[in-house]
C-alpha cells in the first residue's frame, strides 16, 4: 500500500486560492465519498483548515500516478479551480514524505506560528469525519493513531509550544514570573487600545479577579467595566488607584507620562513593596521610563514585548529541529508497520495454503487406509498438519525478517509462492 | 555500613544527573527518574543512618564525616518538603548536586572509628543540640538556593534579556516565600539549638558560652537571620535586597559549619 497525499497550505498558496479550495465539514464528507471509488483511491480524508486544504489518500503502490490524477482532477472539479493555478499552488508527496508530511502538520511544525495547538484538534476533527464517511481504512486508521501519537510526544518531549509568541499574551506569561498565580491579582486598564483589551482579556482567563479601567472618555470606561465585569475609575484620579493595581496595562494617545516615576513610586510605597507590573503598549510611551529602575517595579515597553517574542520564536526553531528528529524516527517506525500490515495476510495465505494441501492429501488417501478409530483418524491429521507447519515454519520466519528490507522483496515473495494479493 | 552509603550515593548522583538534565531538556520523563531516585537513595540513607545508631550504638552526628552524611539527607528531606508545598522542580537542579557531594565527601574522609567517641553523647541534650543545628543548616541552604535564583531571575526581568533557564525558574513571589518562610524555620531551629548547647555545655562545664569562633559564628548568624526576619516582617522588606541578606547569610552559616573548624576552638566536630 501506499500514501499519497495534496494539498496546498499557507506557504505555497495565497488565501484567495485557499478560500477557493476549502471544505466544510458536510462537503468534506460528501467530497471523500466521491473521491474514494475503493479502486485506485482506496481510503481517504480531507484536513481543511484557513490555512491549508490536505487531501490524503491510501492506494495501491501501482495506482499512484493514477492515484494523484484522480485527487487533482477531483479538486479541480469539486471546487471549480482553474487547472493551471491549482498546479502552480499545489504540492504533492509520496509515502515516506506524505507521511512526513502528515505527522509534521499535527505536530504543528508546519503551522504558521509554529507550536500552535488548533492543528491536532482539525486533524483529529477530520478523521472523525473520514470515520463517519467510511473512507478511512485500514492503512489511514492505523496512520491517523501514531500522527496523533507523534504530535502528543512532540507536544510532551519539545518545548514547541512553551513560551508565548504573541504580545498580548505576554502579560499573561511575564505576570505569572512575578507573581506566581494570577488568581486574585487585579489589573488596571490606562486607556483601551485594542492590544491592550486583547491582553486584560487574556489575563483574565489566566484568574485574574479584579479589573479596573481608566479612560478620559466617561463612556468607553463604562462599555469595558460592563464587558469585563471590572469597575469604571475616573481618570484624573489615576494615582490612588495606582497602588491597588498588581498589573498596570497602558495603551492611550497621550503624547506625555500618563504615569510618572514620582508617581510609581508614590504606588511602590503604598503597597509596601509587593512587586507591580507596568506593561506600556502605547507609542509614544505613556509610563516613564525610569520606573524600571525602581525596587519591585518592572516595566515592559512594546518594544521589550516584541524583542521577547522574537526571542521566543526563535526558542520555538529550535525546539522545532528537536521536534523533526522525533518526527523522522517515527517515520522509520510507520514504514515497518506499513510493511507487517502488508505481509500479515501473505503469511496468513501461506500457512493457509500449506494446511490446506495437507487436507486434500488426507482426503485423497482416506479410502486407501481403510476402517481407522476417530482417535486414529485425528492423529493422522495432527501428523500431516505438524509436518507442514514444520517444513513451512522457517519459511515464514524468512518472510517476516525480510520486513526490514524493501517493497520488492514482499513482492517477490509473493510471486514465489503465487499468492493472490 | 559503607556499601550502603555507597548505594546512596549513586541514587544521589543518578537523581542529579537527571535533574540538571530534566531542568535543560524540560522533559519529564527525566524528572520522574528523579524523582525515583531521589526517593530510593533518601530511604536507603535513612535505613543507613538508623543502622549506624542502632548497630554502633551511638547517635550517628558525631564525626566529620557522619554529621556531612547527616547534613545530606537533611537537605533532601528540606527539598522534599518545598516540593511538596510549592512544586517547586528548579530547586532540586540546584540543591541534589551538593547533596550528593556531601555524600561523596563523607565516603571520601571514611570513618574515623570510635577512638574519638569521647562520651560526649552521654546526655541527650548533646544529639538535640546538633541535630536542630544541622536542620537549620539545610533550610538556610533553601534560602541561598531561592534567594539566588530570585537574584538572577529578577535581574533577567529587569534586563528584559532571558536566557535559557528563565522559564525553568519558579516565580519571583514563589522564590520569595520559600525564602521567607526557610528563613523563618532555620531561625527558629538555630534558636533552639544553640540554646540546646548552651544547656548542655553548662551541665558539663558549668559555663554557657566558650567564645570560641564557632560560637560567635553562630551568634553573627543568628543576628543577621534575625534581622532578615524581623526586616521582612515589619517593613514587608522583600525583593533584591532580603535575597542579597539570604546569600550573605548563608556564607556566614559555611564559616560556621566549616570555617570555625579550622580557627581551633572547642567545637571539635562538624
Amino acid at each position: 500500500m501506499s500514501i499519497v497525499l495534496v494539498g496546498v497550505n499557507h506557504k505555497t498558496a495565497p488565501v484567495e486560492v485557499r478560500e477557493l479550495l476549502a471544505f466544510s465539514e458536510a462537503a468534506c464528507a460528501e467530497g471523500l465519498r466521491s473521491l474514494v471509488d475503493g479502486e485506485v483511491v482506496r481510503e481517504g480524508l480531507i484536513v481543511s483548515t484557513c490555512n491549508r486544504v490536505e487531501v490524503l489518500t491510501a492506494t495501491t503502490s501501482e495506482q499512484i500516478p493514477q492515484s494523484h490524477e484522480r485527487i487533482t482532477n477531483f479538486l479541480n472539479q469539486s471546487r471549480r479551480l482553474p487547472q493551471d493555478l491549482f498546479r502552480d499552488h499545489s504540492y504533492s508527496h509520496i509515502d515516506d514524505q506524505a507521511v512526513r508530511h502528515i505527522f509534521r502538520v499535527a505536530s504543528s511544525l508546519d503551522s504558521m506560528v509554529v507550536g500552535e495547538p488548533q492543528v491536532l484538534g482539525q486533524v483529529r476533527k477530520a478523521y472523525s469525519v473520514a470515520l463517519e464517511a467510511g473512507t478511512a481504512g485500514r492503512v489511514l486508521n492505523r496512520l491517523i493513531h501514531q500522527t496523533f501519537h507523534v504530535a502528543k510526544r512532540v507536544r510532551s518531549e519539545t518545548g514547541i509550544a512553551a513560551n508565548a509568541v504573541s504580545i498580548s499574551y505576554m502579560a499573561v506569561e511575564l505576570g505569572k514570573k512575578i507573581f506566581g498565580s494570577l488568581k486574585g491579582q487585579s489589573v488596571l486598564l490606562v486607556g483601551a487600545g485594542e492590544m491592550a483589551e486583547l491582553s486584560a482579556r487574556h489575563l483574565i482567563n489566566a484568574g485574574v479577579s479584579r479589573v479596573l479601567i481608566a479612560n478620559r472618555t466617561e463612556e468607553s470606561s463604562e462599555r469595558l467595566a460592563k464587558e469585563f465585569g471590572g469597575e469604571a475609575v475616573s481618570f484624573e484620579k489615576l494615582a490612588d488607584f495606582l497602588p491597588e493595581a498588581d498589573i498596570v496595562i497602558c495603551s492611550t494617545g497621550a503624547d506625555e507620562y500618563v504615569v510618572t516615576a514620582n508617581m510609581a513610586r508614590e504606588a511602590l510605597n503604598r503597597r509596601r513593596n509587593r512587586p507591580a507590573f507596568f506593561i506600556d503598549i502605547s507609542v509614544p510611551r505613556n509610563l516613564d521610563p525610569a520606573i524600571g529602575g525602581l525596587p519591585n517595579a518592572f516595566v515592559f515597553d512594546i518594544d521589550d514585548l516584541e524583542s521577547v517574542v522574537s526571542s521566543n520564536i526563535r526558542e520555538r526553531e529550535r525546539e522545532a529541529e528537536r521536534a523533526e528528529l522525533i518526527v523522522n524516527s517515527e517515520v522509520m517506525q510507520f514504514q515497518q508497520r506499513l510493511r507487517v500490515m502488508e505481509i500479515g495476510p501473505s503469511i496468513g495465505a501461506l500457512r493457509q495454503k500449506f494446511q490446506d494441501i495437507a487436507r486434500s492429501e488426507m482426503i485423497r488417501q482416506r479410502n486407501r487406509l481403510g476402517p481407522l478409530t476417530p482417535a486414529q483418524e485425528r492423529a493422522i491429521e495432527a501428523l500431516l498438519l505438524s509436518a507442514v507447519n514444520k517444513i513451512s515454519h522457517p519459511l515464514i520466519d524468512r518472510m517476516r525478517r525480510s520486513l526490514d528490507s524493501d517493497d520488492e522483496n514482499i513482492q517477490a515473495w509473493r510471486e514465489l509462492l503465487d499468492l493472490e494479493d | 555500613m559503607r556499601s550502603l552509603l555507597l548505594a546512596v550515593l549513586a541514587a544521589y548522583v543518578v537523581s542529579a544527573i537527571h535533574s540538571v538534565l530534566a531542568f535543560v531538556n524540560k522533559r519529564r520523563v527525566l524528572q520522574r527518574v528523579s524523582d525515583w531516585a531521589m526517593t530510593i537513595g533518601f530511604v536507603l540513607h535513612t535505613v543507613a543512618l538508623a543502622a549506624d545508631w542502632f548497630i554502633d550504638g551511638h547517635y550517628p552526628l558525631f564525626s566529620f564525616p557522619e554529621t556531612l552524611s547527616f547534613l545530606a539527607w537533611t537537605m533532601v528531606g528540606g527539598y522534599a518538603l518545598v516540593r511538596f508545598r510549592y512544586g517547586t522542580y528548579a530547586l532540586g537542579t540546584f540543591m541534589l548536586p551538593e547533596v550528593s557531594f556531601l555524600v561523596f565527601l563523607a565516603l571520601l574522609i571514611g570513618s574515623p572509628g570510635g577512638a574519638q567517641q569521647l562520651g560526649f553523647s552521654g546526655t541527650w541534650l548533646f544529639p538535640v543540640h546538633t541535630t536542630l543545628l544541622l536542620f537549620a543548616y539545610a533550610a538556610f541552604f533553601v534560602v541561598f538556593i531561592a534567594s539566588g535564583m530570585y537574584l538572577v531571575q529578577e535581574r533577567e526581568l529587569k534586563l528584559k534579556t532571558f536566557s535559557a533557564i528563565f522559564h525553568r525558574l519558579p516565580s519571583l513571589t514563589t522564590l520569595n516565600e520559600i525564602a521567607t518562610s526557610g528563613a523563618a524555620i532555620g531561625l527558629a531551629l538555630l534558636t533552639i539549638g544553640i540554646a540546646s548547647g548552651m544547656l548542655w555545655s553548662s551541665s558539663r562545664y558549668g559555663v554557657l558560652w566558650h567564645n570560641d569562633p564557632k560560637e560567635v559564628f553562630a551568634l553573627l548568624t543568628w543576628l543577621l537571620y534575625l534581622s532578615l526576619i524581623v526586616y521582612r516582617s515589619t517593613a514587608h522588606w522583600r525583593g533584591r535586597s532580603a535575597a542579597w541578606l539570604g546569600v550573605a547569610g548563608f556564607v556566614l552559616v559555611l564559616f560556621t559549619f566549616v570555617g570555625a573548624r579550622w580557627m581551633g576552638g572547642y567545637h571539635v566536630f562538624g
